[in-house]
């Protein structure tokens, strides 16, 4: 019974990591305390995932797990590493339709984001990953229109960091 | 178009994580040991109870008793121990309680506010002991000015009240700030966050 729970656990992880990826690298600068979240969120999941019923789809759940985990649960690490940000190294891309005009943007986007307060981040993380406004206020425990005027509002400071 | 739309292409269109783990790697990391905040107020809460509780291991037992049997105290230390102990259990009860009903599958804001209840708990219980500590020297005093009465006059009284009241003061005032220390590093983050989303639902 735990083997196949495990089983089943370790195989819808693994296809929707890069979730948890992109929620680490919006909630740290640096790619050792990249792998502390990373952690973290796995042990949460790994925790939590006997609850998880079925009842919404995997990645619905991890999402809630992941961007929890990072808001409520994770202490910065306090080791500071001094070496480059991580994003200014990260993501080498080796697909070949990607050009690098979109991985300039990516890296002003993410570096956008960090300017952002926590719950901020979560938002426009929402956005960004094409979430209903339903699912936005249930994650995050607001109502839908409350999740709509803060939405806004991340938008407008996001804005004005990418485009001051 | 938005100029977020503009990023959100680059966004949608953002390669995989290079760096992906494994069916092993995930595995060992989903059995590793947990560091985060909750643990953390866990322990913290534990060690606050038997921190207090073993205050008594430094108090010489016997001749403490003598002392209460003189003041004529030793029905009042008594009863307020055995209540004393009741409120403990009832303490670490709820305390267990709201920490295992902590869950990251909650929202974010039931999440913060269960994790803000458990760490308010012990907080509760280390201000009942304050307030124990505190009518206890109170007791003391008045017990002490009985007994005594014959042989104090007014200015000693005076002086005996006066100091109490400062080493009380002191005592409390020194755990409390003790208290708001480890209770400030543990939580400011969350409460900030917390604040956030709290403010937003009262708009």
């Amino acid at each position: 019974m735990q083997k196949d729970l495990e089983e089943k656990f370790l195989a819808d992880f693994k296809n929707n990591q890069n979730i948890v990826h992109k929620i680490c690298r919006i909630y740290t600068t640096n790619a050792d305390a990249h792998n502390d979240l990373f952690q973290e969120i796995t042990i949460q999941l790994w925790k939590n995932y006997p609850k998880f019923r079925g009842d919404s789809k995997f990645s619905t759940w991890m999402y809630r797990v992941a961007l929890n985990t990072s808001i409520s649960l994770y202490r910065k690490s306090t080791k500071r590493i001094s070496t480059q940000d991580f994003d200014d190294v990260a993501f080498k891309v080796k697909s070949h339709e990607y050009d690098d005009t979109k991985e300039v943007q990516l890296n002003a986007l993410y570096n956008g984001i960090h300017k952002l307060s926590d719950i901020e981040k979560a938002l426009i993380f929402l956005y960004l990953e094409n979430k209903s406004y339903d699912e936005i206020s249930e994650t995050l425990g607001i109502s839908n229109g409350n999740a709509r005027v803060k939405m806004n509002r991340a938008k407008e400071k996001l804005k004005t960091i990418l485009n001051p | 178009m938005d100029i977020l739309d503009k990023y959100k292409k680059a966004w949608e269109n953002q390669p995989e994580e290079n760096d992906r783990v494994n069916e092993a790697q995930i595995y060992k990391m989903a059995h590793s040991k947990s560091s985060s905040i909750v643990k953390w107020i866990f322990i913290i809460g534990i060690l606050e109870f038997v921190v207090f509780n073993s205050l008594y291991f430094f108090v010489d037992l016997d001749s403490a008793h003598r002392e209460y049997e003189k003041l004529g105290l030793e029905n009042f230390v008594l009863y307020t121990q055995i209540i004393a102990y009741g409120i403990l259990f009832y303490f670490l009860v709820m305390f267990y309680m709201n920490y295992k009903n902590i869950s990251t599958s909650d929202s974010t804001r039931v999440l913060m506010r269960k994790i803000i209840k458990t760490r308010k708990t012990v907080r509760n219980y280390v201000l009942f002991n304050l307030g124990y500590i505190a009518l206890v020297m109170v007791a003391f005093t008045i017990a002490s000015i009985n007994v005594n009465t014959e042989e104090l006059n007014n200015k000693q009284i005076a002086l005996l009240i006066f100091f109490m009241i400062i080493i009380t003061f002191v005592i409390l005032g020194l755990m409390f700030l003790f208290y708001q220390l480890i209770y400030g590093i543990l939580l400011r983050k969350l409460k900030r966050n917390y604040k956030e989303l709290a403010k937003l639902e009262e708009e």
